[in-house]
């Protein structure tokens, strides 16, 4: 980028969030007052076209649910305790197939927990979420290039899959101001649904398999558009588990499976003749940056995983872990929710998890883990060490 | 299906059990959408969970089933999302689904948007089984659940017309109350509309006092216009963002960091802001946060800033290069927080024990308590030059409190050592 069209301020990511939406397609924003993710629904309110205070976080959902039949692309912000209530109604507009964005913005928890704190403690709660365990796709900025490309994405993806979509991100991503150049950011396409064209008969869930259904508003006057968030039929009527009702609900896990594949996002960086993989996702991977460099400056060759697309998880990515006898995962939260994602409840002893609460994990942090981890037993499976991929 | 059809209804069989009321209202859903003239695309039905949404297949308009106890609010979305006065959007919930969502119906009814909101009372929740609903009467009660007798139900038609409901009325099922539909469903705003015709299923109907229930055929009709979500022409968010250009030159290689410690409401975070925007100016990388309880107006205020000759990735700071503290707020969070830092202290505030280095300087006497903070980062800049004074005063220049900040950044000048 030439220093003419340079574009230098300060600025925080909510407002790249609530920009590149905008950008990508996005029409309408339901919020309702929550920490940290006002500063979203502040920008929202002067960039979105139409802006709506809900009164609470179901009418938020309901809303965008029902303008999303209407053929908008609604987003909202919040954080655990309003996703929590949200949970029915995601699970609603996932099948219904609707596109909305959420944009979930982690606090530190239980419960209200401390609002102006950040975390990382939802990943698994969004891997569970849809009940019967269907993948909802989530996106993780960890930087603010991210910010702005993953939400375009996020959005494209959302109105192509025809699927909610999170974006998952932090209090210390969307509330911190940094001095940026503008013109780094590459220009976002505007989205659409998946349209249907056809003058023939319609039936709103007849799909190709593993696609989803070719959208038409409610209240048009060509063909009769019925939305069902019940087991339903290709003509979207409430059918008990029929085996034509069954198929339709099969498709949406397949519909994600196979949509995702093109949006399976991490950044890796291979440290030549390293054994060790440092793995970690969003506001923690600035951290995870500076403590690669730190550790190179004295010699230390570790590989740098930062993994962007969540849910559904690379296939990509587990390859690359598999390269590495050792592993260390950072991660913002006690229990090591990133850990049990990839490794469940059989983490071998060669993965080290390097957790904290209450404050940005720091490159110091994940220095002490590396220097711990170097200690411990390798893993004598990995390719690394020879071992053959699973 | 034809699109020139004014029969709203398909040759589906009715799914109610014998004697149930729905048979009558589906039929009159029907007639008060043909007599309306009202074709049956222009129509979105929203159902809610219960027997009253298993119309969808009996309609040959658009259908939505959603939740238990959300129809009003998907409907408004919906409303809201076409925007077009000629699609009649049509929510159909019980009284199990009204008292769910009676946040919905009100919310709906204060905005007065374009949308009907047909409430099927019933009694009870009939699908689950018959139990007691908000809007279940006493005599109901009596017999499903004594101990809920003396309750009193909601009355939703009131409840709507106290939220701003265009209409709200009430409608015991006896006959053809066709017109009553229709002019719900023709006006402009929301329109509620309670059929009360109770579930035989579970013998509501045999209950003997059901004429003594109070509920009787009532119309309010208000001419509030109704709400019509804004669609506004936007501009970029970028475009309120002022490009910062390099017109100075910092002192500084590597990374230094700085909290500014003090009370909320006293430009702790727009002072910090300035230093980011003038450590900008002077070619550096910057990031700033601040921190705060969760009441914005009082208690301690803290601003991060770092700055650095080279790209900015990890923001945390684990011990400062300097604390900036100017009030007790902030002088009692440091205290958790600092092990080892050169701290710029307000004279009036006392830290006998306090780690590191500290100076002591009359930054609220001088400049004010809203001053405090910016004038000790004016003094710390001339004494230290980490960057040049004037690029703070010209950051301070291009804010709206401009002469304000620079004032203060001139009065720091009158500082021992400045
Ligand atoms: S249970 Fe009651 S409300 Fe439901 S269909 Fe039967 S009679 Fe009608
Ligand atoms: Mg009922």
């Amino acid at each position: 980028m030439s220093e003419l069209s340079s574009r230098r301020v300060l600025t925080d990511a909510s407002r790249l969030i609530i920009e590149a939406a905008v950008r990508a397609g996005a029409n309408v924003f339901v919020g309702y007052p929550i920490t940290p993710a006002n500063w979203l629904y502040h920008y929202a309110t002067q960039r979105f076209p139409t802006t709506l205070p809900a009164t609470d976080e179901i009418t938020t959902l309901q809303w965008m649910a029902g303008f999303a039949t209407a053929g908008k692309f609604p987003v909202t912000a919040t954080s655990f305790p309003g996703f929590a209530l949200m949970v029915e109604s995601v699970n609603m507009a996932y099948m219904m197939e609707l596109p909305m964005l959420i944009v979930l913005v982690q606090r530190l928890g239980p419960s209200t927990g401390s609002a102006t704190t950040g975390a990382q403690g939802d990943l698994l709660l969004l891997r569970g979420v849809i009940s019967g365990g269907y993948p909802l796709p989530v996106f993780s900025p960890s930087n603010f290039e991210d910010c702005w490309e993953l939400t375009g994405r996020a959005v494209a993806a959302s109105l192509q899959m025809r699927t909610p979509v999170v974006l998952l991100t932090s209090k210390e991503m969307v509330m911190t101001s940094r001095s940026f150049d503008l013109s780094r950011l590459p220009d976002i396409q505007q989205a659409a649904w998946p349209e249907y064209r056809s003058a023939n008969g319609y039936l709103p869930y007849r799909a190709k398999p593993a696609e989803p259904p070719p959208f038409l508003p409610v209240g048009n006057r060509q063909h009769q558009v019925r939305i069902n968030a019940s087991t339903h039929d290709a003509s979207g009527l409430i059918r008990k588990a029929t085996p034509e009702a069954l198929a339709n609900t099969r498709r949406l896990q397949e519909k994600i499976e196979a949509g995702m594949q093109k949006h399976m996002l991490f950044d890796y960086h291979a440290a030549p003749g390293s054994d060790t993989l440092l793995v970690t996702y969003g506001v923690t991977a600035e951290a995870a940056r500076d403590a690669i460099r730190r550790l190179r400056e004295h010699g230390r060759a570790i590989s740098l995983l930062v993994v962007k697309t969540l849910l559904p998880f690379p296939p990509e990515a587990l390859a690359i872990l598999r390269r590495y006898a050792r592993v260390l995962i950072a991660e913002e939260n006690l229990s090591g929710l990133l850990r049990e994602l990839i490794y469940g409840q059989m983490t071998p002893a060669s993965v080290l998890g390097v957790n904290k609460i209450g404050k940005l994990i720091s490159p110091e942090d994940i220095v002490a883990g590396y220097e711990k981890l170097s200690s411990m037993p390798s893993n004598p499976n990995s390719e690394a060490q020879g071992g053959k991929r699973s | 299906m034809s699109t020139k059809t004014t029969n709203l209804l398909t040759d589906m069989k009715m799914p109610f059990c014998p004697g149930c009321g729905y048979h009558l209202s589906t039929r009159v859903l029907a007639r008060a959408i043909e007599k309306a003239g009202i074709h049956p695309l222009d129509v979105v039905v929203v159902s809610d969970i219960g027997c009253c949404g298993l119309i969808d297949g009996l309609l040959r308009a658009h259908t939505v089933h959603g939740l238990h106890g959300r129809a009003a609010a998907l409907a408004f979305g919906i409303a809201h999302g076409l925007a077009d006065a000629s699609k009649k959007v049509i929510a159909i919930q019980g009284d199990g689904g009204a008292t769910i969502g009676l946040q919905h119906l009100l919310e709906a009814a204060r905005r007065n948007v374009d949308m009907t909101l047909l409430v099927h009372n019933n009694m009870v929740y009939g699908m689950t089984g018959g139990q007691v609903s908000g809007l279940s009467p006493e005599p109901v009660k009596d017999r499903k659940m004594p101990d809920e007798k003396d309750i009193p139900p909601f009355d939703v038609v009131e409840l709507a017309r106290a939220a701003g409901a265009a209409y709200s009325g009430r409608i015991i099922e006896r006959g053809d109350y066709t017109d009553v539909l229709v002019e719900a469903i023709q006006t402009p705003g929301f329109s509620l509309l309670e059929i009360v015709g109770p579930c035989p299923a579970h013998g509501i109907g045999k209950i003997k006092d059901i004429a003594g229930m109070a509920l009787q055929d009532v119309t309010y009709r208000s001419d509030r216009e109704p709400h019509v979500a804004p669609r506004r022409e936007t501009h970029s968010l970028f475009s309120q963002l002022r490009s910062v250009k390099v017109d100075f030159q910092a002192n500084l290689q590597g990374r230094f960091s700085l909290i500014v410690a003090g009370s909320a409401g006293e430009g702790v975070q727009s002072a910090a802001d300035l230093l980011a925007n003038a450590g900008v100016a002077s070619g550096l990388h910057a990031t700033k946060k601040g921190d705060y309880p969760v009441t914005v107006g009082t208690g301690f205020s803290i601003a991060e800033v770092i700055l650095s000759s080279e790209e900015i990735h990890h923001t945390g700071i684990e011990q400062p290069d300097m604390a900036i503290i100017v009030s007790e707020d902030g002088l009692s969070m440091m205290k958790n927080r600092l092990t080892d830092t050169r701290i710029l202290l307000d004279a009036a505030l006392s830290w006998p024990d306090a780690p590191g280095s500290v100076a002591s300087l009359p930054f609220r006497k001088t400049a004010g308590g809203k001053g405090a903070a910016l004038c000790a980062i004016a003094h710390w800049l001339r004494q230290e030059n980490l960057l040049p004074v004037e690029a703070l005063q010209q950051a301070a220049a291009q804010h709206k409190l401009a002469d304000r900040f620079l004032g203060i950044i001139e009065k720091a000048k009158t500082l021992a050592g400045s």
